[in-house]
């Protein structure tokens, strides 16, 4: 039972939990030290988990603009030293230790930490010169992947554009130290290959502490990277010792300004070395036409000079030639000769009709017996006359002559029509050949008109 | 000729012929092929070049869901 002083006016829930948050005030700028576990992010950002050291534990909290602060993001299992306020939520009756900082409880178990990631990443042959991805000798776009303003971004731009003035640029900002750098950094790596929006990847940070460039140490971001099927160039201003994402890139520079460097070749080099080679290909076009035009000067030449000789030779042997033929051919021998007969015929025939008429006139006076006798011996001796005549004809006129001179007359052997050319034969014809003694039969191979 | 060589590629085919020319041993076609192959990668080696699009682009990250 209450005291009858004590029975002033009960405390409402609400008034009890102002009373114990006045209480609690002094209770703020708190350095906690203890181990994490439950470490969940609500939805707005915030994350709700609880510190413990081997008897006790208290709930923590903290919310998502101090978590955008913090340099690292506590994780289950790790040992950190919290500062913050103790704070009472009236709506759920809990204590909480409110967190605005943390601190790497110490930083040797830290450096212990990422020297056994890296022990596990060596054993796994991620650090492997084999296994470094070439860069691209001429990428069509470069991908920048740090924070969206100061220096860093301003050297990569200049210098690549001052090299390669045609290059392409695309930025994925990124938050490059805090808690909530890995994920924004491996996130934008996975982004950058599904969106294929690049030909290489230019990691970069300025310089800073260890604590500051732990987000490169990290393992998330180191898979990040071995996972990217885009080359990766890292440059992560540091003084102190390589970071894991240096280790597992593909290629490492001290400055944005060298990674520009590394990425993009020089345009005006590209162009002088295609205007060599142009220079070179023009010239080799040009040597091989002039030496084709040469040698065909050449044959040109020796023609003029041997082609008139050559036609006036052959020219001579033309006439000449066709002369001998006049001369000899047995055709217009025998045309001569034919033509020598016509006219003697011509006159023997007018002077036997001469003598016929005469004869008969005379015969007309005498009587017809002895006319009778009479004509019968002239027509008998004109008769043996013209025999004897026709058998010298026929021996002029036969070809014997010719022939014995190494002629020869070709027949038809069926037809036994003299063959006087070419055309009045075909091949495979059976032909008889009359030569100065003899024949021969033969059958004819090829016509030549 | 495929056209998805890189500048490379193209460049060192453009080197091959070169040395095929230089080495004079080709004859006439032989040699005006060599010239034509060579013409054509020295052409996609300078379309390459001019390939690359100046741009800058900001991919900033989708805010996570709220």
């Amino acid at each position: 039972m209450l005291k009858p002083e004590e029975a002033q006016r009960p405390y409402t829930v609400t008034e009890l939990a102002n009373e114990i948050r006045r209480e609690l005030r002094p209770l703020t700028a708190l350095l906690v030290k203890g181990e994490v576990t439950g470490m969940k992010q609500g939805t707005k950002g915030h994350y709700s988990f609880s510190i413990r050291d081997s008897q006790s534990l208290i709930g923590a909290f903290i919310y998502a603009d101090d978590a955008r602060r913090l340099t690292t993001l506590p994780e289950d299992g790790q040992v950190f030293i919290f500062r913050g306020r103790v704070d009472y939520w009236a709506q759920y009756g809990t204590l909480r230790f409110i967190v605005d900082q943390v601190e790497f409880d110490d930083i040797g178990k830290l450096r212990a930490q990422l020297e056994e990631l890296k022990r596990r990443l060596e054993a796994e042959g991620a650090f492997a010169a084999e296994r470094k991805r070439r860069l691209p000798f001429l990428p069509r776009t470069v991908a920048l992947l740090t924070s969206p303003t100061g220096a860093v971004i301003h050297d990569l731009q200049e210098t690549i554009w001052e090299r390669y003035p045609n290059m392409g640029i695309v930025v994925y900002p990124v938050q490059v130290q805090g808690a909530a750098a890995p994920m924004s950094v491996a996130r934008a790596l996975r982004r950058c290959n599904q969106e294929r929006a690049a030909d290489v990847i230019v990691l970069a940070r300025g310089g800073g502490s260890f604590e500051e460039m732990y987000a490169f140490n990290t393992e998330l971001v180191a898979r990040a990277i071995l996972d990217s099927k885009l080359p990766v160039v890292t440059a992560l201003g540091h003084t102190s010792d390589r970071t894991v994402a240096d280790l597992v890139g593909d290629a490492e520079c001290r400055t944005p300004t060298e990674a520009g460097a590394r990425v993009v070749p020089k345009k005006s080099d590209l162009m002088a070395q295609l205007r060599e080679r142009e220079r070179r290909l023009e010239r080799e076009t040009t040597q091989r036409v002039n030496r084709e035009i040469e040698r065909i000067d050449l044959k040109r030449q020796r023609l003029l000079q041997t082609l008139p000789a050559l036609v006036r030779h052959r020219v001579e042997r033309l006439t000449r030639a066709a002369a001998e033929l006049g001369r000899l051919s047995p055709v217009a021998q025998v045309a001569r000769r034919e033509e020598a007969l016509r006219e003697r015929r011509r006159r023997v025939e007018s002077a036997a009709a001469a003598r016929l008429v005469k004869s008969a006139s005379t015969l007309a006076a005498r009587r017809a017996p002895d006319r009778l006798e009479r004509a019968l011996a002239e027509r008998f001796a004109g008769a043996t006359r013209a025999l004897a005549h026709r058998g010298e004809r026929l021996v002029a006129l036969s070809p014997d002559g010719v022939l014995a001179r190494g002629y020869s007359i070709t027949q038809d052997a069926e037809s036994g029509a003299v063959i006087r050319s070419a055309a009045a034969t075909a091949a495979g014809r059976r032909v008889r050949i009359r030569l100065g003694s003899g024949r021969i039969g033969a059958k004819v191979d090829e016509v030549e008109r | 000729m495929s056209q998805d060589l890189t500048y490379e590629q193209a460049l060192e085919k453009l080197d091959e012929q070169l040395k095929l020319l230089e080495d004079g041993n080709l004859s006439l076609e032989g040699a005006l092929k060599a010239v034509d192959e060579a013409r054509v990668y020295l052409k996609i080696c300078t379309e390459r070049l001019d390939a690359a699009r100046k741009k800058i682009e900001i991919r900033s990250e989708p805010e996570p869901a709220e």
